[in-house]
């Protein structure tokens, strides 16, 4: 007797049970109109704001990723048609109108501007890009889209379950992540860098009031290491799922209410609809119709799903979707923890630091000042960032050191240009971390000139300071401590 | 003896909460309104971050308006010395009006540091491009005053709308001081290609400029008035508009956004002072010689240290206080009331040391230490940085504020 037979699958047969089981489109499809309007509003708001020319078109130099350096910055107006069209297929992919054409192109287009300039770098950003390089893989267009209306043979109700699985997966890894990011001392023991956000944000409506004081910061510091290490395990759970989603939008409303993070909130309470169950956007337009109807109409929301699935035996192409499905799984949990490797404090010497989600982790403010010397003359020049860069990469790049590289390495092939040299290029990088008195980030006496950026561990990054971060005063205990 | 020792701290922490959460929820606008009078000194009846925050941008307004009026005062005095020596063209009525012009550019300088407001560029919140108008260094250009001088552009009507290379103190720093017959205008220019310039007499030049120097003091005379008038309470008080940032302020839609609106404008003194002013003559930067005397401020008045030594009172006023002796409230004071005692310190240390740092810069005239004295210039580089290093790291950090130019939205 087989184990089929006697009711019994392998594991691998369960594996395949639970990631092909037929689920209602329904939900996915909701994600895909959602994730495209995001985009689209995203663009419109680079556009509108003028952060094209900001962030990409007015920026002499740009900072590169490693391995990605040959990626060119497009000039004005094609960097503005690459917003135009990222707008244009974001209401495509919205209405699911060509859609492996649309959303490969975003993935494309959206990455590229990602890839343009370092500086630019933003978790939520990186999100996006991966939501839509995984939306490729998800037909989440064979139902309510132009292409289903246009190609009845496509329609579908009902995609696998591995569709949802994946999204969820990814969702999952940036919230669990953003909260291990926060099991350190300076957020849990020192309330470090919320204290300082808050504290300068005491001008706000109602709360404003409170916001200097630290067990404020304290609260809001362990709530949102509970909230992101304990979220998807409550929105996984049928029974809490609509209790944890609400407060997901009372965290994300709440953290946008208070600091300046743009798209991030609403990109996240977006993300967190994949863990609803598949008709969720049925039962939510019945009821609301039923409402509307004033009925009291309660049936099924969800369509009728195929009995079985061949389980049977999943082709060699299966096998081979499973197995790169599972080593993209392995690097998003294996890049996260990367900077292990490098031991000391990540959020000092950032290596590892980027594609971490360690999400507003950290109030770092830096001033370099790069020392240019010709050994030949014995001549030295002091070369303030702002020769090279705007406000904002010269704030991204004071505090990385693997950006600092980049430019000291652009000087000296920039003054070897003029014909002054071969020079040697030196940072004096002072550095705060989360309020701590500034430290050099980086050994002044290493010619950064030679030295090459790779993925090995910078040698010429100082140690992390060992003293805590700023403690705020309270005012309550100052005025204690006045007392007579 | 710690007072604190004779009741459990946390008994009274306890007790503090208990009575406080729910009062402060319902006394915010209270808070707002026991704001410190800016030159009452450090004091801060509430010693909260907010109550200070509050008290600094009252400070800071007050201390616009002191300078503005300081400024004022002086503009008026060169003015009619200016008109003077235009009237009555000796040596006693030069010096006169080159006298008063020093006094109105000690003031100015002390201004520059607070280009916030009605000060600033039409692109920043609330500006109006007065500052400008006064004095538009770096961006001067020699040779479109000579050009006035030979066009006579100064008598038309419609000057004081012209370009701001051609008015200003600098406009008004070439006519009082500069000697020389020569022009800066490259062979292209009209007044060189058409011989106009070197058929104008020296007597003639000099007549001109007399003329010029006293259209230009009155124009910066109104300006002075007109940046007084934009904060004055009994003006269009900007001073106002400032102090009650917050929702339904259109210029500033929260207190930290006009917080971060002053310490864009004290960035002045890493921007302009130390890599405009100190590292491009040093050779520090942007000069393919030895040393760069022509990048100096005061080429003609050669006053380049005492501007210096000016905008780091500038600065000091905004960052400790703008009473006597840097008394009331400033940046330090907030710093204090957040708990950041010693950095306070540290800042109100490096301000003193780059005031020692300028003052060991033998003489006056910096293109002469430049060639004598050179690592005295270097020392007082080196001081300066020390400010700006802490302006740029620590007093950002710990207070979050934006740096200049910062594109708002969407950081994680």
């Amino acid at each position: 007797m087989t184990e089929v037979a006697s009711g019994k699958r392998p594991a691998s047969g369960r594996l395949w049970q639970v990631l092909l089981a037929p689920r209602d489109i329904a939900a996915l499809v909701a994600f895909r109109v959602a994730l495209g309007l995001l985009i689209f509003v995203s663009a419109v708001r680079f556009l509108a704001y003028g952060w094209v020319d900001v962030l990409f078109t007015g920026p002499r130099f740009h900072f590169t990723y490693w391995g990605f350096g040959w990626v060119p910055a497009l000039p004005a107006p094609w960097m503005h048609a690459v917003f135009g069209v990222l707008a244009v297929l974001g209401l495509c992919m919205a209405v699911g109108l060509f859609y492996r054409v649309t959303v490969g192109l975003l993935f494309v287009a959206f990455t590229y501007v990602q890839l343009v300039d370092v500086s630019n770098y933003l978790n939520h950003y990186y999100l996006v890009s991966l939501l839509l390089g995984l939306m490729l893989l998800v037909p989440a267009h064979r139902a309510f889209s132009v292409d289903a209306w246009r190609k009845p043979a496509l329609r579908s109700d009902w995609l696998p379950s591995w569709c949802t699985l994946l999204l969820r997966f990814q969702v999952g890894v940036v919230y669990v992540f953003a909260g291990l990011a926060k099991l350190t001392g300076d957020w849990l023991l020192h309330a470090q860098p919320l204290s300082i956000w808050l504290s300068a944000r005491t001008s706000l409506p109602l709360v404003g009031p409170m916001l200097d004081e630290p067990w404020v910061a304290y609260v809001a510091a362990w709530s949102g290491f509970l909230f992101d290490t304990t979220i998807v395990a409550f929105l996984l759970t049928r029974k809490l799922r609509p209790f944890a989603y609400v407060v997901v939008l009372g965290f994300h409303a709440a953290t946008s209410a208070l600091f300046p993070i743009g798209m991030f909130p609403v990109i996240m309470v977006t993300g967190a609809l994949v863990f609803f169950e598949a008709s969720w956007p049925r039962r939510l337009f019945r009821g609301l119709r039923a409402r509307l109807a004033r009925s009291s109409v309660a049936k099924s929301a969800a369509p009728a799903m195929p009995a079985t699935l061949a389980l049977s035996a999943p082709g060699w192409m299966g096998q081979v979707a499973l197995g790169l499905a599972l080593t993209y799984a392995v690097v998003q949990i294996a890049v996260p923890l990367r900077t292990h490797l490098y031991g000391g404090n990540v959020l000092w010497h950032e290596q590892g630091m980027r594609f971490s989600w360690r999400v507003m982790a950290r109030e770092k403010n830096g001033s370099v000042t790069f020392i240019v010397r010709d050994p030949a003359s014995d001549r030295e020049w002091h070369v303030a960032p702002s020769q090279y860069l705007t406000r904002l990469q010269e704030r991204e790049m004071s505090v990385q050191p693997d950006l600092i590289l980049q430019l000291a390495r652009h000087i000296a092939r920039d003054f070897e240009a003029q014909g002054k040299g071969p020079v040697q290029v030196h940072a004096e990088a002072h550095v705060s971390l989360n309020g701590r008195p500034a430290e050099l980030l980086v050994d002044p006496d290493v010619d950064l000139a030679r030295e090459v950026d790779n993925l090995a561990p910078k040698r010429w990054i100082r140690p992390a300071p060992e003293s805590p971060p700023i403690r705020l005063r309270s005012p309550l205990r100052s005025a204690t401590a006045e007392r007579p | 003896m710690n007072t604190e020792s004779s009741r459990p701290l946390y008994v009274l922490r306890a007790r503090a909460i208990a009575l406080a959460v729910p009062a402060l929820l319902s006394l915010s606008a209270c808070k707002s309104d026991k704001v410190t009078p800016a030159d009452a000194g450090t004091d801060n009846p509430d010693n909260t971050v907010a109550a200070t925050r509050a008290a600094l941008l009252e400070a800071s307004g007050a201390c616009v308006l002191q300078t503005a009026r300081e400024f004022q005062t002086v503009a008026t005095a060169m003015e009619s010395a200016v008109a003077a020596h235009a009237a009555t063209p000796d040596a006693t009525t030069r010096d006169a009006a080159r006298a008063a012009y020093h006094q109105a550019m000690d003031a100015w300088q002390v201004a520059e540091v607070m280009q916030f407001g009605p000060a600033a560029p039409r692109s920043l919140p609330g500006g109006a491009e007065i500052r400008d108008n006064i004095y538009s260094w770096p961006l001067v250009s020699r040779c479109a005053i000579e050009e006035q001088i030979v066009n006579r552009g100064y008598e038309s009507a419609s000057f004081d709308s012209s370009l701001v290379s051609r008015r200003g103190l600098y406009a008004l720093e070439y006519l009082l001081f500069f000697e020389g017959n020569d022009t800066a205008c490259p062979g292209t220019s009209v007044i060189v290609s058409q011989g106009t310039w070197a058929a104008l007499s020296a007597d003639e030049r000099a007549a001109r400029k007399r003329a010029y120097a006293a259209v230009v003091a009155a124009d910066v005379h109104r300006r002075a008035d007109a940046l007084v008038n934009a904060w004055a309470p009994d003006g269009q008080n900007f001073s106002r508009t400032l102090t009650t940032a917050g929702s339904g302020n259109a210029v500033y839609p929260s207190t930290q956004a006009a917080l971060n609106s002053v310490s864009d404008a004290i960035f002045y003194f890493e921007r302009e002072v130390k890599d405009l002013k100190v590292a491009r003559p040093l050779a520090l930067r942007d000069c393919s010689t030895s040393t760069c005397p022509e990048h100096l401020e005061s080429q003609f008045a050669a006053r380049s240290k005492a501007n210096i030594r000016a905008n780091l009172v500038g600065y000091r006023r905004m960052t400790e206080g703008c009473g006597e002796n840097f008394s009331g409230t400033g940046f330090d004071d907030l710093l204090e009331a957040s708990g950041a005692d010693a950095l306070a310190a540290k800042l109100r240390e490096r301000n003193a040391a780059a005031a020692a740092g300028i003052d060991a810069v033998p003489g006056e005239d910096l293109a002469a230490v430049l060639a004598q004295d050179k690592a005295s210039m270097r020392t007082m580089y080196d001081a300066i940085k020390g400010v700006t290093d802490v302006l740029k790291t620590e007093l950002v950090t710990v207070l979050d504020l934006e740096l200049p130019q910062s594109v708002e939205g969407d950081n994680d």
